[in-house]
């Protein structure tokens, strides 16, 4: 049985408190303040779970392969290059499948987890913007993502290109920078993404997969279908692409770098703000 | 510091050293180009350049069409690179680095010479001149801006039939007398007019980095291609299809370890764009619907993808060397049947 017990009304004002340390009490604390200390409480909890040894073994498991494929690669003659190789990480493993995963399974949780864990009392009974908890979390979010997925890249793409040698690495180095540019992109929009699934919704992972496995399929759709995915921008915007195979052969887009740039940053900002008004009007009721 | 900063912190110094050393490669990397893949002495050819290409002959010499196709066809190949090499101190597979040629007047009708041709390497600059001066009648020299520049057949108003001289001790450039004295003036004086050339830096730009052949040109290099191919009722039927021109062209390729070819043209607008890339599906579909003929079409059909990106055409192949084998004719049996007589 499940009693409601304390029902938490949006931005509620806190008790009354006399000023104390040089600040009123009865204001709240300053959003940059409150953010900062919800993002070191956060870190903490996020890149020391489960979770994050899950995200290791998904992101890192490239770089494992790209090991595999250098040690065999003395023996074995390729069928591709080694530099078509990283484009395929880049744009199928990472930006199509596992910084989207990624994004789910942390940027999904960052309330839900609050809320399951019956710990978001303590959140929203501190003097502090709602808005501020949550930018802290979604700050939190994209340091531990990014930490655990840039170190991947790096080591991939001096792994692989490294195979014949340090001769004409320098060429490709700014494929290295724009590649490491489009997956901080995919870790912020995907994470504002769920982020807003993951306030709006209770159960949030499984829509969140069909979203990601179902819905991103219509990039490789015709016409300006894609367009209604974020995925046909984020792969845009990677110059490597592997060549396209079945459907996606045939109506393969590839979309104008200033609109991608365009609709992805719109894309962050509506996803931030919609999670954020609908986290700041909500009612959250705990189970006892 | 607690455990996850300390977890942040790593990952920090793996990225930064990663950032470092990529970086440190791209300042460093001797093959580090001008513009493009275009290195700094190319730059003093003639700004009203409409089309560059280039081949890394090093890359090339070290790929498998080299060593399995062409070397092993060419039967007299080690002689003739032997004689080269007698008379110029020069290997053309040892010694070349890159070969580059531009071109000013393509597509010019009656003006299709103007190609200049700019060869990097390692020479025996005395040798070398020697072999000019001896191996052939009616050269002569002159010296333009402090440079010697070699006249082949010149005629008695000074012009010669074409001409050769070297940039720099790494540097030979041959083409017309006009194009060779234009490029040795500007390389004297430091100049680099083909940064004048907007429009063909920035389609140099977008060569990718490290490949082994290049091309780039403007519309004026494509005005000799045909306008219109014949429809599926034949030649000389009225349903012709009509290709849109292109603006420009940018053809990258590798041939290691297999051929990959990315071709990218830029039409006049979206709609004329899709219209090509449709005509080159077409083709890509007549080719797989051989395959019950020749099943290797097959594999070949599906090593070509076609995708348009605005007003731009993108065609890319990858094609394994299995397949190109495959395509070759097959030889005839060395061991014939014995004779029944």
């Amino acid at each position: 049985m499940s009693a409601t017990a304390p029902r938490l009304t949006p931005d509620a004002p806190p008790p009354s408190a006399p000023v104390a340390g040089g600040r009123d009490l009865s204001r709240p604390v300053p959003f940059l303040r409150a953010a900062k200390a919800v993002f070191d409480l956060s870190l903490e909890g996020m890149v020391w779970s489960r979770r994050s040894l899950l995200m290791v073994a998904l992101l890192f498991g490239p770089a494992l392969l790209a090991v595999a494929v250098r040690i065999a690669l003395t023996r074995l003659p390729p069928r591709v290059s080694a530099f078509d190789l990283y484009g395929l990480m880049i744009a199928f493993v990472y930006v199509r499948n596992a910084l989207p995963l990624a994004a789910l399974f942390y940027a999904t949780a960052l309330i839900s987890d609050e809320v399951e864990g019956k710990t978001l009392t303590y959140f929203l009974t501190r003097p502090i913007q709602r808005v501020a908890v949550l930018a802290g979390k979604f700050a939190s979010y994209l340091v531990t993502t990014l930490t655990l997925a840039l170190p991947a890249v790096v080591i991939t793409f001096f792994v692989l290109n490294t195979i014949r040698g340090w001769s004409g690495i320098g060429a490709l180095v700014p494929e290295l920078f724009r590649d490491m540019g489009v997956m901080i992109l995919t870790l912020v929009v995907y994470g504002a993404f769920f982020t807003l699934m993951g306030v709006l919704l209770r159960r949030p992972v499984i829509p969140g997969l069909l979203f990601l496995f179902v819905w991103e399929l219509l990039a490789n759709a015709p016409g300006y279908l894609p367009r209604f995915t974020i995925t046909a921008y984020l792969r845009s915007l990677i110059h490597h692409r592997p060549p396209d195979e079945g459907l996606a052969e045939i109506f393969a887009q590839v979309l104008p770098t200033a609109l991608c740039l365009q609709a992805v940053g719109a894309m962050i900002v509506v996803f931030l703000a919609g999670a954020a008004w609908i986290f700041s009007q909500r009612e959250y009721v705990l189970d006892q | 510091m607690t455990r996850s900063r300390l977890v942040v912190l790593g990952s920090t110094v793996v990225v930064a050293a990663g950032a470092m050393a990529a970086l440190g490669a791209l300042y460093l990397d001797p093959a580090r180009a001008a513009v493009g893949p275009l290195p700094p002495q190319a730059l003093s050819l003639p700004a009203g350049t409409r089309y560059v290409m280039g081949l890394d002959v090093k890359r090339f010499v070290a790929s498998p069409l080299y060593t399995k196709y062409a070397a092993a066809r060419t039967a007299n190949r080690p002689q003739a690179f032997a004689e080269l090499e007698e008379k110029t101190g020069l290997n053309p597979e040892r010694d070349l680095d890159q070969v580059y040629i531009a071109g000013t007047q393509a597509g010019v009708p009656g003006r299709g010479g103007d190609a200049l041709v700019v060869v990097t390497g390692r020479f025996d600059r005395a040798k070398v001149a020697r072999a000019i001066e001896t191996e052939r009648k009616g050269v002569t020299s002159k010296n333009v801006s402090g440079t010697v520049v070699y006249l082949f057949d010149e005629n008695s108003a000074g012009k010669g039939t074409g001409a050769t001289a070297f940039l720099d001790d790494n540097t030979l450039v041959m083409g017309t007398q006009a194009s060779v004295e234009q490029t040795v003036i500007a390389r004297a004086k430091g100049e680099a007019p083909l940064r004048d050339n907007a429009a063909l830096l920035a389609l140099l730009e977008g060569v990718k980095p490290g490949s082994t052949f290049w091309m780039v040109g403007d519309k004026t290099l494509l005005s000799n291609m045909p306008k219109a191919i014949p429809g599926p009722g034949g030649p000389g039927t009225s349903q012709s299809i009509e290709l849109p021109a292109l603006k420009s062209l940018t053809v990258t390729g590798d041939l290691e370890p297999q051929v990959t070819l990315d071709i990218t043209g830029e039409a006049a607008d979206e709609p004329a764009a899709k219209n090509l890339a449709d005509v080159v599906r077409g083709f890509v579909a007549l080719a797989s619907l051989q395959a019950n003929q020749k099943p290797e079409l097959k594999q070949l059909a599906s090593a070509i993808s076609v995708t348009t990106e605005a007003s731009r055409v993108h065609v890319a192949a990858r094609v394994p060397y299995e397949v190109i084998d495959s395509l070759q004719p097959k030889r005839a049996s060395s061991a014939a049947p014995p004779n029944a007589q």
